[in-house]
């Protein structure tokens, strides 16, 4: 009798987190429509909406960021750098990202030369920087930068927020774990994905890094990351 | 050039997903940002249908469709029936990307692709600069169309002087294509050693492979392809091309093991899982190419891609097993799947010699009978396989008549290449008609031969015109034999440097342009098709 081999798990995996993903884009793009259609004074539960828009928003970046991890150690990952202006990427970012500012009043400033052009995978960098604008949305008191500017012979790209800034352990570029931390919500996932996509874009020898600085034109907390 | 159209209310958009509750959220994002002509279809087969009735403007379409075409073969569909014109954005939807949801190669590739979730700010951002992208390029893949490479090539060169933005590496990609379309391997070659000087680029890397390969270097290919995958260990293009390589090196337990690593990241393409199964038969294990044959028939069946050759190849393996009823069913098969005379022609043919291998005769001379008739009634050309396994069959069941038509069209359009003409001195052996084969093929070359001569001659005697005519005349007869094509664009050409006519160049330009298709890398096509084009009035 030909037995049938066990269901692969990886299978399952994969399957599944395309249906998580699904759904999450469909609640998603219903609740932010539904956010559209309300007046902050006149609907009473504005706040407890943008909040659900913002725990959709987390969920999706972390299923997304352990979908990409995996598919980079597993060697599946379609990676594909190819030349962004790197204002549309900015502007494409404050796009995703504006009714959940708004709805927190929070000000987001973008800052890039006009023709500033960069290479990456551009989902990549969108993950990565969408991550730190959420988490940047969390600790500001009210203004975030968006910024991008050539350094050298890199592509420099900040999120900056006028917080209290990044613990102490979290500064630098180090790149021992930083273990979960759950007084904060913190699990080191969005950093590790950040640390390995800029890492994963290489030119001629040179390898992308991310830093953690505080101070920066905002005096909070500053996501500094550099691309070849 | 402008890069963002923000006006959607003139253009037409189709909304293609098989959730519902997904295209009522596109639709309502696409008025959102002002498009109001907004088309929907829930599964592929519409999405076919409308795409072939009406011009799309954008067209966005989520890779997984549910049962039938996924969006990614739509796309191919639309593109090699040529329903979307240079003006169609197409925007393929998906969940996450993977290696078997993202196309490299140029030709079937979408405009962009969109990852879930979005947000009508996002939509309307991505679009505009996609609209106004399409538009940049649009006339520069009209000329391609139109086969204009070289006007294609000078309104390139055009863009890349005011462009220094996104665009550049765009055109420095069209460029490269172009380039290569016209046989100009090595300033193609070139080129892409100049955007590798400046920036590691994975398209670039590969691009520059294939012209290694196309000037017979693969070894250097070889090298160059193993240092890419082992630093873009997803990349298929490279994958694919590195198993050629390894191939023509000799090595096919090396290709056959790339093979299946490209398959195992991009499993859904017909022509692969057919390399894959030809390869393992080639080493030998029958039991992996009919797996891998199998698998192209299933992953072709709704794709505009899928090719006989696993067909075929499953058949025969079932003739060698003599399992001569399954594979007769199989082959029966072919007809509708590919609506195609010449794959019938090779269905009909491979069916009777199958048969015969088993010992049917009967069977076998009904197949002959039938397939007589379709070689009869054929519209088109038929093609060398298709010939050459017709030929045998009917060679085999006292057909004699019908097979030599079916090879002197061979001979004449392939009277240089020796391993053909071997093949068919062994066709007619095994039929048992040795000597008359021998003699009628010596009598066929020696016909083509002088043909061909006729206009060279002509021409070395200063007799243009005439020679003109008599190229003509033998381009008409043997429309498929690159020399002849060859020696009539050079004669072609001499006529016009002694005499411009507009007309003349264009008909040159075409047969040369046909040489190349036919025999891609021809050092003698690329030289030919320069000299014409420096021509002027």
């Amino acid at each position: 009798m030909h037995q049938a081999p066990p269901p692969d798990l990886s299978v399952f995996l994969a399957s599944s987190a395309h249906d998580m993903k699904n759904s999450l884009g469909m609640l998603s793009g219903l609740l932010e429509k539904f956010l559209a259609e309300q007046n902050e004074s006149d609907f009473s539960g504005y706040k407890d909406l943008s909040s659900m828009l913002y725990e959709t928003r987390r969920i999706n970046n972390d299923l997304m960021q352990l979908l990409a991890l995996y598919k980079l150690d597993q060697d599946l990952y379609p990676f594909d750098p190819h030349p962004v202006s790197l204002p549309d990427f900015l502007a494409d970012l404050a796009a995703q990202n504006a009714r959940l500012l708004a709805a927190r009043h929070i000000a987001l400033t973008c800052d890039c030369p006009d023709d500033l052009v960069g290479h990456f995978d551009e989902d990549l960098l969108q993950g990565a920087i969408n991550q730190a604008l959420n988490n940047a949305s969390q600790y500001t008191r009210g203004r975030i930068r968006l910024a991008a500017a050539q350094v050298g012979d890199m592509v420099e790209i900040r999120v900056e927020d006028d917080g209290t800034g990044y613990p102490p352990a979290m500064l630098g570029d180090e790149t021992t774990p930083l273990g979960v931390n759950f007084n904060r919500g913190s699990t080191g996932l969005g950093l590790h994905f950040a640390r390995s996509v800029a890492a994963l874009h290489k030119n001629k020898g040179r390898s992308g890094t991310l830093r953690l600085e505080n101070g920066g034109s905002l005096g909070g907390g500053c996501f500094i990351l550099q691309l070849p | 050039m402008a890069d963002f159209i923000s006006d959607f209310t003139r253009f037409k958009f189709l909304v293609v997903d098989d959730f519902s509750g997904m295209r009522t959220l596109l639709r309502d994002m696409l008025r959102e940002c002002g498009a109001r002509d907004i088309d929907e279809a829930a599964n592929g087969k519409d999405a076919a249908s409308l795409v072939s009735r009406r011009k799309y403007d954008m067209v966005l379409c989520d890779y997984n469709l549910g049962a039938g075409k996924n969006g990614q073969q739509v796309l191919e569909e639309a593109k090699v029936n040529g329903w979307i014109g240079p003006l169609c954005a197409w925007v393929m939807i998906t969940a996450e990307k993977t290696p078997d949801t993202v196309v490299g190669a140029m030709e079937y590739q979408p405009d962009g692709y969109l990852i879930k979730p979005v947000n009508s700010a996002l939509l309307y951002s991505r679009l505009g600069k996609l609209l106004a992208r399409k538009s940049a390029f649009a006339e520069i893949d009209a000329r391609l169309k139109h086969k204009d490479y070289q006007g294609a090539l000078a309104l390139c060169d055009e863009k890349m002087v005011q462009e220094k933005g996104v665009y550049a590496t765009d055109l420095l990609r069209w460029k490269t294509q172009l380039l290569l379309s016209i046989g100009e391997h090595a300033q193609a070659r070139q080129l892409f050693e100049r955007i590798l000087a400046g920036r590691d680029l994975p398209w670039a890397q590969v691009g520059l492979a294939k012209t290694m390969q196309l000037a017979g270097e693969y070894e250097a290919s070889r090298t160059l392809l193993e240092q890419v995958v082992a630093e873009n260990p997803a990349n298929v293009e490279a994958y694919d091309w590195l198993a050629q390589a390894q191939d023509k090196l000799g090595q096919l337990e090396d290709a056959r093991k790339t093979l299946e690593r490209a398959a195992q990241l991009s499993p859904n393409s017909p022509l692969r899982q057919n390399n894959l199964g030809d390869a393992a038969r080639r080493l030998g294990d029958v039991e992996a190419a009919e797996a891998a044959f199998r698998k192209s028939m299933s992953v072709g069946e709704h794709s505009v891609l899928k090719t006989p050759d696993s067909y075929i190849g499953l058949a025969r393996i079932l003739g060698d097993r003599k399992q001569t009823e399954e594979a007769s069913r199989l082959l029966r098969k072919m007809p509708h799947a590919f609506n195609n005379e010449t794959v019938s022609i090779r269905a009909k043919a491979v069916e009777g010699l199958i048969a015969r291998q088993n010992g049917n005769e009967a069977r076998a001379a009904e197949a002959g009978a039938a397939l007589a008739d379709l070689v009869k009634n054929a519209q088109g050309a038929i093609d060398v396989a298709a010939s050459m396994e017709a030929a045998s069959l009917l060679l085999a069941t006292g057909r004699q008549d019908e097979a030599v038509g079916l090879l002197s069209v061979v001979v004449q359009n392939n009277h240089d290449n020796n391993t053909l003409m071997a093949q068919i001195t062994d066709a007619f052996a095994d039929a048992g008609l040795a000597a008359e084969g021998t003699q009628w093929m010596e009598q066929a070359r020696r016909e083509t031969v002088a043909l061909m001569n006729e206009g060279v001659l002509l021409a070395r005697d200063g007799k243009l015109p005439e020679a003109v005519a008599a190229m003509r005349n033998a381009v008409e007869t043997m429309p498929g034999n690159v020399r002849v094509l060859l020696n009539c664009g050079h004669v072609m050409l001499l006529a016009l440097q002694q005499r411009f006519d507009p007309a003349l160049k264009r008909e040159a330009r075409q047969i040369l342009l046909t040489a190349n298709t036919l025999c891609p890398g021809e050092k003698r096509c690329a030289q030919l098709i320069a000299q014409l084009e420096a021509l002027k009035a």
